[in-house]
């Protein structure tokens, strides 16, 4: 076990956690935070996306230790009153179905927004094939990840 | 997927009152606050089994059915708020315990599957609205000293307007609760005309989506109890085996670990966290009895079906008119044409994998859980432990998808003696491996199909072989025989081409994996092989596919669907250079669909440039909700078209994570138009299966267009083919 300290969602956390600890089973388990989802374990779904730095992680197979001193968001922090422009569109698009992976669509669309203004097709095609949806919701994440663009463009934040 | 037979009633009737209690009436339900859109700690009254009114006039509304993604907690109680008159911003819902006041109507057995819990419930509980308006109404009157017929209610309250004048009073609902509550039920209510609808036949805030986006939505991996412990669970690894031995030392000591329990099938690593048990279960020496399966192969059950199909062991199941058989129609038509087609083995996949929570004392067990079969969960929980079933309580969380995997009790079955073994409540979780490899998959299938032709190409007689492994032996064993089983037949049985002399033969094959209901049942591959087919003699009689479709048909909404979708898609247009169309149509769990998809290929790799697709469900409750469904059905089609497929070897599974069980993705789905045909309620269909049911064969419709080559076996992988 080792003493661990890192933010999340603009928070300082400590935990006693195995360093090899994936960071999806510290933020659930330890810290109570369950936005984050346990689809595949592997990296390959991305149910579990959540901010490194502002970078899109899959926190499934990212240890613990290499978050040290660092900042995590997760769906939790994008915010609770769903102000944030990608669950604005999300909302009013009506995106999810179950919603097990929005959590992980949301969190890989955010990222992406904030490195690129107003993607292309292309752009979300690269950006968000990582993100699986059994469900089928892909249409409607593209058109709502245009819209978020909008809603950011008009000032939303 | 489930036929109305008189044992299968019997077996429901006799199933349900096993369950004990009679009509569930307001304060015998425990409140599961699951999506709201208003909150309330005031008193609520009940005025029936499926609504209450508190003081401050939230309305509470009962949803019976499981939220699995296809909004079905936001639409159902819609239809009960539409016919009260209700404030939709003032309702909240729960979901119901398991009790007979909630089963559905059509069979008296409570689950969410099949398609059918818009058309089962519908007309239910629009009467269940209307008699609780008509209650609040006659209360209010009452009060008033004014009649009935003067007053009506609106968005959360009951007024009085006599006819001809433009003020009125009102009161709201809250006001009148308590005297509603004591007004004797209406016998036969008014229900309102669509046209007087002002919730319904538009799209709704769906009441679960706050939840679902903000992180605080709480799926079965989610719920959480004081003192919760956590199993990790591994199953014999071949179909059909069982645990030999397993050495709980090697795992004991280790971080979190409180004990190693057996389970049906298998054995549990119990810990602290959810983490710890999973690290533990890698350690765990265990050692399995492979059991009677341990040879079966992709290839031992390809040898199987062509085994059965070769053979001379049928069940004939559909006469019409002379009912020729393949083989008996060589020389009694102008023409005989056949051909075979094969679907493939398909797991759930849910994105959320098999969970759930259990609470086992002397006193009973409670489970909570994503469950589809909450009742078929009581009674296989009730049998294990040997418990009364209203010893057996069942709380429903959101399902991360579900798609027929939870209606099975094999997991919540493993958490509540998991939970007894140690005393704890405990949440059991299979892993993604865990969960993949022991899928009750869709059974492959095999077919075979027989065209007596008349000189023009027309089908004069058609006779169809099918073999495929039972879909209903699980979820509803009494409909299943030795050589039967509806669900395998659906879409064969019912079809509205008008061909004079029809036949079906049905071989139920025996395999030595586990087969079960998965979205589309028996109508994906069904009608993937009749859909194919009929393209493939509308080519051979050089007759555009739409139009000699078009001449067979003799269904006024099929017919409506057809020339609706070829208009928005622009059919009768040329397509453009190099690619080419396809078009499927059917009629799948009461609802009338097709579609056409455009595409190109180039060296394998398939471009699809644009889907159409036109439904009818009768009425869409909520058409945002429906086309939701329905594109996401398409989707899923894509990944079963092109990429899904499950295959076995050694008696395992092989495919064991999303790496191995594909899955159609973000850049792979093309533009996706999904438009609704309103045939009004008197013949309401289900949207959340139907969405492959057509695409699949209109993509390989459209290969063929494309490149002149029929692809007759899925996925299409197997043929080198890759979505671009």
């Amino acid at each position: 076990m080792k003493q661990i300290d890192f933010s999340v969602n603009g928070k300082a956390v400590r935990v006693e956690a195995e360093p090899d600890k994936p960071l999806l089973w510290v933020l659930r388990e330890d810290l109570g935070l369950t936005g984050a989802k346990y689809g595949c374990g592997i990296a390959i779904c991305g149910c579990c996306a959540v901010h490194l730095d502002g970078d899109a992680i899959r926190s499934c197979v990212t240890p613990v230790s290499r978050v040290e001193g660092k900042k995590v968001t997760t769906v939790e922090g994008l915010s609770t009153d769903l102000s944030h422009p990608v669950q604005r569109a999300w909302l009013e698009i009506q995106v999810p179905q179950c919603g097990y992976c929005q959590s992980g669509q949301m969190m890989s669309a955010a990222c992406l927004l904030a490195q690129k203004a107003n993607p292309t097709d292309a752009d979300i095609d690269d950006a968000m094939s990582g993100n699986l949806c059994r469900c089928g919701t892909y249409p409607r994440i593209r058109r709502a990840i245009h819209r978020a663009a909008e809603i950011a463009a008009k000032g939303g934040r | 997927m489930i036929s109305e037979t008189k044992v299968s009633r019997r077996f429901f009737l006799s199933a349900a009152a096993a369950a004990g209690g009679g009509l569930l009436i307001g304060s015998g339900l425990e409140p599961e606050l699951i999506g709201a859109l208003a909150q309330t700690q005031a008193k609520d009254i009940p005025l029936n089994a499926w609504l209450r009114i508190s003081a401050d006039d939230v309305v509470t509304l009962i949803s019976s059915q499981s939220e699995m993604g296809q909004g079905v907690m936001t639409t159902l109680p819609a239809v009960l708020a539409e016919e009260l008159g209700a404030d939709w911003s003032r309702v909240k819902i729960e979901f119901s315990p398991v009790a007979p006041a909630y089963a559905n109507p059509r069979i008296n057995w409570q689950f969410t599957g099949n398609s059918e819990s818009t058309t089962a419930f519908f007309e239910l509980l629009r009467q269940m609205g209307a008699s609780a308006r008509e209650m609040i109404v006659a209360a209010a009157a009452k009060r008033w000293g004014v009649k009935p017929e003067e007053c009506y209610t609106d968005n959360g309250k009951v007024i009085h307007r006599p006819l001809g004048q433009l003020a009125g009073r009102s009161l709201k609902f809250g006001d009148v609760a308590e005297d509603a509550a004591k007004v004797t039920p209406p016998t036969s209510p008014k229900i309102k005309a669509e046209s007087e609808w002002k919730l319904l036949g538009k799209p709704l805030p769906r009441v679960d989506l706050p939840s679902k986006l903000n992180g605080t939505a709480v799926f079965g991996m989610d719920f959480s109890l004081p003192g919760m412990v956590h199993a990790a669970v591994m199953q014999s690894p071949v179909h059909g085996g069982a645990v030999a031995s397993f050495d709980k030392s090697s795992v004991m000591g280790m971080p979190g670990v409180i004990d190693v329990v057996p389970v049906p099938n298998g054995v549990a690593v119990v810990a602290g966290q959810y983490w710890q048990a999973s690290q533990a279960l890698k350690s765990l020496k265990v050692t399995f009895d492979d059991g009677p399966n341990a040879q079966v192969s992709a290839n031992s059950l390809n040898a199987q079906y062509r085994a059965a199909l070769g053979g001379n062991v049928w069940k004939t199941v559909k006469t019409e008119g002379k009912a020729v058989s393949g083989e008996a129609m060589a020389g009694q038509f102008a023409e005989v044409f056949s051909q075979e087609y094969e679907s493939q083995f398909l797991a759930h996949a849910t994105m959320e994998p098999m969970n759930c929570t259990a609470h086992t004392t002397d006193d009973g067990c409670t489970v909570w859980g994503p469950l589809q079969g909450p009742q078929l969960t009581q009674i296989v929980l009730a049998s294990a432990l040997k418990l009364p079933p209203e010893k057996v309580t069942i709380k429903r969380t959101l399902l991360g998808g579900g798609f027929g995997r939870r209606l099975i009790a094999d997991l919540p079955l493993q958490a509540a003696l998991i939970s007894r073994a140690v005393g704890k409540p405990v949440k059991a979780v299979w892993s993604r491996e865990e969960d993949m490899r022991h899928g009750l998959y869709r059974p492959a299938t095999l077919h075979r199909i027989t065209a007596g032709l008349d000189k023009a190409g027309n089908p004069e007689a058609i006779a169809h072989k099918l073999v495929s492994p039972s879909i209903l032996q699980y979820v509803y064993a009494p409909a299943v025989t030795d050589d039967n089983d509806p669900s395998c037949l659906e879409g064969l049985m019912e079809t509205h081409y008008a061909i004079p002399h029809q036949r079906v033969d049905f071989k139920l094959l025996k395999v030595g994996v586990p087969t079960s209901v998965l979205r589309t049942t028996g109508y994906g591959p069904n009608i993937f092989a009749v859909e194919s087919f009929i393209d493939e003699l509308a080519h051979k009689a050089k007759t555009d596919p739409y139009q000699f479709r078009r001449r067979l048909l003799k269904d006024e909404r099929a017919i409506k669907v057809l020339d609706t979708v070829v208009e928005k898609s622009g059919w009768r247009r040329r397509a453009p250079k190099g690619a080419g169309r396809g078009l499927a149509i059917t009629e799948a769990f009461r609802t009338h669909i097709a579609h056409i998809v455009e595409l190109s290929v180039k060296n394998n790799i398939v471009k699809i440039h644009r889907i159409v697709c036109v439904i009818d469900c009768g009425v869409a409750l909520d058409p945002e909700i429906c086309k939701n469904s329905i594109e996401g059905g398409t989707v899923w089609g894509l990944g079963a078209a092109f990429k899904s497929n499950i295959s076995f070897k050694d008696g395992r599974t092989v495919e064991a994570n999303f790496n191995g069980f594909r899955i159609a993705q973000m850049d792979e789905t093309p533009p996706i138009e999904v438009h609704i045909v309103n045939s009004g309620t008197k013949g309401m269909g289900g949207t959340g299966e139907v969405g492959p049911v057509t695409l699949i064969p209109a993509v390989a419709n459209a290969l063929f267009a494309a490149t002149g080559k029929r692809y007759r076996s899925l996925p299409l992988s197997r043929h080198g083919l890759k979505l671009a």
